[in-house]
């Protein structure tokens, strides 16, 4: 059989070459994107360990459990490292008494402490921590200048605190805080959010605070599931699981939480009211990686798809010759036998080789476009990170290439098996075929009694036509596989538009605008607020553009009385830190209506024109909410993309209450004090959308809830002066004008604000330049896949044409041998390139159209969350594609049409 | 008057070591309303001989004329005009096209000469005269071999050729179906003044046309001219 095997695969040289490339083809994409999106993965977790820092749970601890951990752990470690060389052990033997001994069940790499010893908010909340050197380490708080404090009043901290507290950047002076006055010794590395709520101070062990509250940092070993060890970990030292607190950024890639079983998450999604097709995918993206997975198992389908279509229109060729094989009474499963030889030859072979070409291509793509991965793209949310943010955080570091070899793995089997499911096939199709059927070729067309020349016809159309259409099956399985690689491609296309526009509106709602600027007020009072004379000068600094001030004020929405999602403000509502200075956030009345708190901003005429790309309803236009005063709503979203504003529509009206400033008080804002305190209003809705643009961060969007409740409203600061008497601002954003400099432009805004109580600069100019360079590569990224997998569809699509001619050879000599002129010929083939090319087209429009783009917009809009998917593929994409397949298709059949002119009417006919 | 004629005809296949002389130097006329058998062994030349005479390849040496045109002066697209117009094959395999039928099967070729003007009252008479009228709407797989034949030779002579070449028409079929066949080229011979080259390498059906020519080992073998030129009325 093999020597069979081996004896067809060199008289076929070329189809031999098509099997083999399209193996080459379909391993180097298969490994390829899986290392790619593996690395991505990788870099996303070694990121995320950036910024959140590199531990995986936290527990808060007193002194008496800390000290039975600290002795547990360290009797653990002494006997693991008395052991090792003792008595000949192996090394296995020792790692696994390793893991028992450090805790039965869990191996604690390390764990750090952490201890509150006061807290102070004066001018801003300053932590006085003491930590040792492994929770440093831990948060990468790493001592950049000077040395570590080690008396009373000694202290180091990053330069963002030290800057606000007006320190001179020298090690060794003093700067004060509350009532007194600190050494400072040394600087740290700064935390991922220059801008976090807390700002921390540490001090040493002789630091006597007002209290104290310690917490342990754990970092388990990664190579095991986390839950299972924070369980034995937890079930050792008998803690409970209410004290433990996850690194979420870090544990959802290594399996922190115990993933529910498939069936469960299934049956939930299907049968339950609360679960629908959105929760399937995510959940299942949650607990089993379901974008990686499912991406390797649809690339193992793709590529075996694309095999078995090359492979079955080689073999269709050779048919008769299997035919007469079994006459001479060798078995179909003998040739199986050898089909399977041959394919596997050519797959051991070719799957090495393309894995080492994709993930050549790949890593040099990967090292050059490093921006693209790490998940910069989507998901900032959910981690409560603005883009920004977390660009600062991330820094421009390059990133690792990783090999997946599970992927690589994954696809060797499943293409193996399907290599042996392909050959099966064949020989299936075979045996339900009689042996004079299959001597003699494909025979199997639908016979229609009509006589075409009975009309004025074109024969050779008729001819092309029957030629196409003498098997729908086969025709509909060819149009189908040709349009797969065009439709992948517009899908491919349209995320990265969306994504791109998802992208920038992201910018601009997550710090205001992609301001390269940002001062604001490190306070939760509305009393403190950045005097209008302060903006007017930055407005007017000739190296500032796009200044956008806005006025802040918090306001509770009454009389709300349809809550559809009455489960949305859940978590808000039982928060300590809400109840404790709002009273809650949704408050339901005995009259069956909710009142719900909200911010409540004035922006510039400028900022809202470009809440236009935000908007769900209505529009957003400063002269109406002026003339009519009107108010643009904030829209709630859930988990899955949807959006809800209790009901309402444009045209619909809401009252909105909020303090009165003159004799403010925090106390205020929990809405609980007489009528005369607040100002209450009836506003109708202009416009819904779907997020605000410049935020506070001192309110409502607190920590957790950073970029998760935005429930807002919007109006003119002209507005808020009228309405409410707001005419100072709470934050600006500015840009630097073009050739500015931009550190002069920073120290220039810095000198405008020293005066004003609690304001911060925050200088975002170097991530936004990050930010936008990624985005380009993201696109760049993104055409290249697109272009990877289109190439791979074109060489199918030539493949399959020409193999489409050369199977109707005989019939061609036929025609040629009664007469038809060499133009005429070619006149025929054309038409027949020209018609696959234009149902292939035809198929691809109305697959992307009605299928495939549906599944696109659900899938951005539910699991990916982008904020708008207003973006379409660019009409010249759209028809580039559709020409390019008409011309491939042309190109492809011209070129066995070629060959035939060239070859002998004879040899051709009595093939 | 001679329709066709062969001047020193050669035609070697392959080069150096491997090279195959399949004909040489070939000289024949072969009279207009001639129906000539050229019979000769497996691998004699005559198929060859045919397909050099019908313009479907090529001969490395000599000079072949039809109706007094030289076709190694013809361009590509003027030999397949003429050899269209002038010259109709019948095969050994039938060489239909398995998906049309058989009427639009025998309209194929006019379609490509004539365009869409196909004159539809020949069509029906050939087939009536063929006997497979009543087939018109049946694909060759659903034909017996004599069947198929039958319509191939409908299809060669749809055009009305002045010559007629036939490659083992009979070949694949059973004796009773060859005399038909036999029959049906020689009424069509008669009938439309048409010359007819017909390769056989069967000796006795050969005998039955107007003149024998063979062929050995690429050659004319002279001196077995057996019957006169015109007649042989053996079979009809």
């Amino acid at each position: 059989m093999l020597k069979l095997a081996w004896k067809y695969m060199r008289y076929y040289k070329s189809q031999t070459l098509a099997i083999f490339m399209s193996i080459l083809l379909t391993a180097a994409l298969l490994s390829g994107i899986s290392s790619l999106m593996y690395s991505s993965q990788k870099n996303d977790l070694a990121n995320s360990k950036t910024i959140y820092g590199d531990w995986h749970y936290y527990v808060e601890t007193d002194a008496k459990q800390l000290q039975a951990i600290e002795n547990g752990e360290r009797l653990g470690r002494s006997s693991q490292d008395g052991q090792p060389g003792q008595n000949g052990e192996t090394k296995q033997g020792r790692k696994t008494r390793q893991g028992r001994q450090s805790g039965g069940g869990y191996r604690l790499r390390r764990y750090g402490k952490y201890e509150i010893r006061d807290v102070v908010s004066e001018e801003f909340p300053i932590y006085f921590i003491h930590a040792d050197e492994t929770y440093r380490q831990m948060a990468h708080r790493d001592l950049l200048k000077g040395t570590l404090p080690s008396k009373e009043d000694e202290i180091a901290a990053d330069s963002f605190v030290l800057d606000n507290l007006g320190f001179s950047g020298n090690p060794g002076d003093s700067v004060r805080i509350g009532e007194r006055n600190f050494v400072v010794t040394g600087i740290l590395k700064s935390r991922w959010a220059a801008d976090s709520g807390e700002m921390e101070i540490f001090v040493s062990g002789d630091f006597t605070g007002r209290g104290s509250q310690t917490f342990l940092y754990l970092g388990f070993d990664e190579d095991e599931k986390l839950y299972r060890q924070l369980d034995a970990f937890l079930g050792k030292y008998k803690i409970s699981s209410d004290a433990v607190r996850g690194n979420d950024g870090v544990i959802q890639y290594l399996g922190g939480e115990e993933p529910a079983g498939i069936f469960e998450i299934v049956k939930f999604g299907l049968t339950e009211e609360e679960g629908n097709f959105t929760y399937i995918v995510l959940k299942l993206q949650s607990d089993y990686n379901l974008a990686y997975n499912g991406m390797i198992f649809l690339l193992c389908l793709l590529g075996s798809f694309v095999v078995y279509s090359v492979f079955s229109i080689s073999v269709e060729k050779r048919t008769s010759e299997y035919g007469m094989l079994k006459t001479l009474g060798i078995s179909g499963g003998q040739i199986c036998g050898t089909l399977i030889l041959e394919l596997w030859t050519l797959f051991l072979v070719g799957y090495p080789f393309g894995c080492f070409l994709g993930n050549g291509v790949l890593s040099l793509v990967y090292q050059k476009f490093a921006g693209v991965f790490g998940g910069k793209g989507t998901g900032m949310a959910e981690r409560g990170l603005s883009a920004a943010d977390q660009t600062l955080a991330e820094g421009t570091d390059a990133m690792r290439f990783c090999l997946s070899w599970e992927a690589m793995r994954f696809g060797f089997v499943f293409l193996l098996i399907s290599l042996a499911a392909a050959a099966l096939l064949v020989v299936r199709s075979l045996s339900g075929r009689s042996l004079k059927e299959v001597m003699s070729g494909d025979t199997s067309f639908t016979r229609r009694r009509k006589i075409y020349a009975l009309r004025p016809v074109n024969m050779a159309g008729v001819v092309v036509r029957k030629f196409m259409f003498a098997n729908k099956k086969k025709v509909a399985g060819i149009l189908l596989s040709l349009s797969v690689g065009g439709c992948i491609f517009l899908c491919t296309t349209y995320m990265a538009e969306n994504l791109k526009v998802h992208a920038e509106l992201s910018l601009k709602s997550d710090d205001g605008l992609g301001s390269e600027y940002r001062v604001s007020l490190k306070s939760g009072s509305l009393y403190d607020t950045i005097p209008e004379a302060a903006a007017d000068t930055i407005r007017s600094m000739p190296e500032a553009k796009q200044v956008y001030a806005t006025r802040f004020t918090f306001g509770e929405v009454s009389h709300v009385d349809e809550l559809e999602w009455d489960t949305y403000f859940e978590y808000e509502n039982a928060d300590d830190y809400f109840i404790r200075r709002y009273g809650g956030i949704c408050l339901p009345q005995e009259d069956g209506t909710y009142r719900i708190k909200y911010d409540v901003y004035g922006y510039d005429d400028e900022m809202i024109e470009q809440l236009d790309g935000f908007t769900l309803e209505g529009a957003a236009d400063p002269d109406v909410l002026r003339s009519g005063n009107k108010i643009i709503a904030v829209a709630l979203m859930d988990g899955q993309g949807n959006y809800y504003f209790y009901g309402k529509k444009p045209g619909d009206t809401i009252t909105l209450r909020v303090p009165r400033m003159d004799a403010y008080t925090d106390e205020l804002l929990r809405f609980e004090s007489g009528e005369e305190n607040y100002i209450e209003k009836e506003f109708e809705i202009a416009a819904i959308v779907s997020r605000p643009l410049a935020r506070e961060e001192g309110f409502l969007q607190q920590g957790f809830y950073k970029d998760t409740l935005m429930t807002s409203l919007i109006m003119t600061n002209d507005q808020m002066e009228e309405n409410f008497g707001i005419t100072d601002y709470s934050f600006i954003n500015a840009s630097p004008a073009e050739g500015a400099d931009t550190e002069k432009v920073s120290s220039e805004i810095l000198e405008v604000i020293r005066d004003v109580p609690k304001a911060v600069l925050q200088d975002y100019t170097a991530a936004i330049r990050t930010r936008k360079n990624y985005l380009r590569q993201q696109q760049i990224f993104f055409s290249s896949v697109a272009a990877i997998l289109l190439a791979i569809s074109l060489f199918h699509i030539a493949n399959s044409m020409n193999h489409t001619i050369l199977a109707r050879r005989r019939e061609y000599g036929i025609i040629r041998a009664m007469g038809i002129t060499d133009s005429g010929f070619y006149k025929m083939i054309l038409q027949t390139g020209i018609l696959y090319g234009v149902l292939a087209d035809v198929c691809i429009f109305l697959l992307y159209q009605f299928v495939f783009r549906r599944v696109m917009d659900y899938y951005m809009a539910h699991v990916l969350q982008f904020l708008h998917l207003t973006a379409d593929v660019p009409n010249q994409v759209l028809l580039g594609i559709m020409a390019l397949n008409v011309a491939i298709a042309v190109l492809a059949v011209m070129a066995p049409a070629r060959k035939l002119v060239r070859g002998n009417i004879i040899s051709e006919i009595t093939r | 008057m001679s329709i066709l004629e062969l001047q020193n005809v050669a035609k070697v296949y392959g080069r150096a070591e491997n090279q195959v002389i399949a004909l040489r130097d070939i000289n024949l006329q072969v009279e207009e309303g001639e129906f000539a058998a050229i019979v000769g062994t497996s691998g004699s030349g005559k198929s060859t001989l045919l397909n050099l005479i019908g313009g479907l390849d090529y001969p490395t040496e000599g000079k072949i004329f039809i109706r007094s045109r030289e076709t190694g002066s013809l361009s590509r697209k003027e030999l397949t005009l003429f050899r269209r117009r002038n010259i109709g094959f019948v095969f050994q395999n039938y060489s239909l096209m398995p998906v049309l039928n058989v009427y639009d099967n025998v309209a194929l070729p006019v379609t490509f000469d004539r365009g869409r003007h196909i004159n539809r009252k020949y069509i029906e008479e050939l087939l009536r005269e063929l006997g497979i009228w009543e087939k018109r709407k049946k694909y060759p797989g659903e034909l017996s071999g004599g069947q198929q034949q039958r319509v191939a030779i409908a299809r060669a002579l749809v055009n009305k050729p002045q010559v007629l070449l036939c490659d083992e028409p009979t070949g694949n079929l059973d004796s009773a179906t060859t005399v038909e066949v036999m029959g049906l080229l020689k009424a069509s011979c008669r009938k439309y003044k048409q010359t007819i080259l017909m390769v056989t390498h069967n000796e006795a059906i050969a005998q039955t046309c107007d003149r024998v020519i063979h062929i050995e080992d690429g050659q004319i073998v002279t001196g077995k001219r057996r019957f006169p030129a015109k007649g042989g009325d053996g079979v009809c």
